[in-house]
């Protein structure tokens, strides 16, 4: 590596640091990995910036021969070269690619994807994940059975006395019949974003309230929604704002299914948590 | 452009940030592991650990993961760099194939995605072994020259190359670099693919669930172009449709060993000929083996694993 490729990847070194750095300080990092992951990648970040720095100063100064010595096959061809003996500098033909082609393949996405994203998937991508499906949900095998002492003692209420439910446990109680008597008809707020509803939604009277959840990042994001349903149609407040709904929990069988519905009382927009993520444990 | 065309730029940009972002600091963990490895770690260090015996020796590379866990994106240029520092490349990829999944953080975020599920994480960590082995086994067979790169073929020299901080920075900004590239570039397809090919919500998608011919194959064909990192993986399969658990198996244990931004971290030190050849060899062993598990595990203990 001579010493100005040194330099040039010691610089795209420093801006793959900085991209890291400039997600966790504008914390637009929350969008995009859970919260164990934050404070990695602001050590990542400074840990690629220190090597790319160390390396735009101090370029090729002494450089550990580190490639392979494929005398013997070099995809058939030989390639003789003399080397001297104790000496710090190897000139062999590096077999990685130089800086203009990692430049290009590694910048250009780079850039392209800052440009194009909105730090959120759209309802296509979050149909993908699930947004409007039945969520296949992994069940605590060691939780109690749930009483209505249980739900007493363990959800919180709201001001007004709603119970402050989780998507997730509407879906985990649905179907069981001894637990869903607790909570069927109980009146409960629900936090999350609201979009449109496209199942099971004739009368135009729904919309749908939904959480994503992840375990490192958004990649392996899945999605968990709950109908809301309204006296009716109603567009306020937009789709995608984060709001706080009340009502009334209740079941509906759809197509052989069991699942949770919430007929609304009141919805009002409320401000985004520190994390869009609900965590998998 | 269209909405959707504009919805899948979007998302495309969503996930492939997603994934660098995650998988940056990996790369960077591995490559600084990897550069001062290549410095300071004497020629054949590891002669002196690993059993004589080379059977014996591709056995405990095997379980390293155990002691040394890494992910899939961080192992590749350690192993790169200590196969040209004389570890012998058949135990290499034992280690590689394995220590993703054989590792105690892949193993407890496996038991508590399937319910507590001793039975669960324990076969996901006895496959992964098996194949891992059963592959550095047959390598070890195989002469070097026909599977690995020739930059990564390494050959006995005389002259002393300097073990400085210098040289092990230099080291490392040049596997980060290398390393850098193809995983953006592997990124750059598991982003593509999953915002234009697989919808795993579509119907095609769920009726391959109620197949048993094709439910194995599909969900190691979701493995790999999901890309998912070896420890969220099983919150994934655990919840995935209806596919029962040897589909899910062989995800959780085909996917870390094979994925397409691994294809292109492999390429760093395999020929493509060979990777082609071991996602060919993965697929097969990873799909029957999982059958075989889901059969045992059913007619021993009479019941069907599921989340």
């Amino acid at each position: 590596m001579t010493a100005l490729h040194t330099r040039l990847f010691g610089l795209l070194a420093t801006i793959w640091g900085g991209v890291l750095i400039y997600f966790y300080t504008t914390m637009r990092v929350k969008e995009y990995l859970a919260p164990d992951f934050h404070h990695l990648i602001m050590i990542g970040g400074i840990g690629i910036i220190i090597l790319g720095v160390y390396s735009l100063l101090n370029p090729s100064s002494e450089t550990a021969c580190d490639h392979g010595h494929a005398h013997h096959d070099c995809d058939g061809h030989d390639h003789g070269h003399d080397h001297d003996k104790n000496s710090a500098d190897c000139h062999h033909e590096h077999e990685g690619h130089g800086p203009g082609i990692t430049y290009v393949l590694t910048l250009l996405p780079l850039i392209g994807a800052l440009y194009f994203t909105q730090d959120k998937l759209s309802n296509l991508g979050l149909t993908k994940k699930g947004l409007y499906e039945i969520p296949n949900l992994t069940a605590p095998a060691d939780a109690p059975p749930f009483t209505r002492e249980d739900l007493e003692k363990r959800i919180p209420k709201n001001a007004n006395g709603e119970f402050q439910l989780s998507l997730v446990t509407a879906y985990y109680v649905a179907g069981d019949r001894e637990v869903e008597g607790i909570f069927n008809n109980l009146p409960v707020e629900f936090e999350g974003r609201i979009v449109e509803e496209k199942v099971n939604n004739e009368n135009g009277f729904r919309r749908r309230i939904y959480r994503s959840m992840i375990t490192c990042c958004a990649a392996d994001m899945s999605v968990v929604g709950i109908s809301l349903e309204f006296d009716a149609p109603s567009a306020d407040p937009p789709n995608e704002t984060w709001v706080k709904a009340s009502g009334i929990l209740t079941f509906e069988d759809i197509k052989g299914d069991r699942l949770p519905l919430l007929k609304v009382s009141k919805v009002v927009a409320t401000e985004e948590p520190y994390s869009e993520f609900l965590l998998r444990e | 452009m269209t909405d959707v065309r504009e919805a899948q730029l979007q998302d495309g940009s969503f996930e492939f940030l997603a994934i660098f972002l995650e998988g940056l600091p990996f790369i960077f963990l591995g490559t600084l592991v990897s550069g001062f490895l290549g410095t300071y770690l004497p020629r054949n260090a590891f002669e002196k650990f690993l059993p004589k015996n080379r059977s014996a020796a591709i056995l405990v590379s095997g379980l390293l993961g155990a002691i040394f866990p890494v992910c899939e994106c961080a192992v590749v240029p350690v192993i790169r760099r200590l196969v040209k520092n004389g570890l012998p490349a058949s135990c290499a990829l034992a280690y590689m194939l394995a220590a993703p999944i054989f590792n105690p953080v892949t193993a407890i975020s496996t038991y508590k995605a399937f319910n507590n599920s001793y039975l669960v994480s324990g076969s996901r960590l006895a496959m992964g072994y098996l194949i891992a082995v059963a592959v550095g086994l047959i390598m070890a067979r195989v002469a070097h020259k026909h599977f690995l790169k020739p930059s990564a073929l390494e050959e006995s020299h005389e002259h002393q190359h300097p073990r400085t901080l210098s040289a092990a920075m230099n080291n490392s900004l040049r596997d980060l670099m290398d390393v850098g590239l193809y995983f953006t570039i592997g990124v750059i397809l598991t982003s593509l693919l999953k915002t234009t090919v697989i919808d795993p919500t579509s119907d095609f998608w769920k009726g391959l669930a109620e197949n048993s011919l094709a439910a194995t194959p599909a969900m190691m064909i979701l493995a790999f172009i999901l890309s998912l990192c070896s420890t969220s993986d099983a919150f994934i399969a655990a919840n995935i449709g209806n596919f029962k658990y040897g589909p899910k198996l062989a995800f959780m244990v085909f996917g870390p060993m094979m994925d397409a931004k691994l294809i292109f971290l492999y390429s760093t030190v395999f020929r493509w000929k060979f990777i082609l050849f071991l996602c060919l060899g993965l697929f097969i062993g990873s799909g029957a083996l999982s059958l075989f598990f889901e059969h045992v595990i059913e007619a021993n203990w009479n019941q069907e694993v599921t989340p």
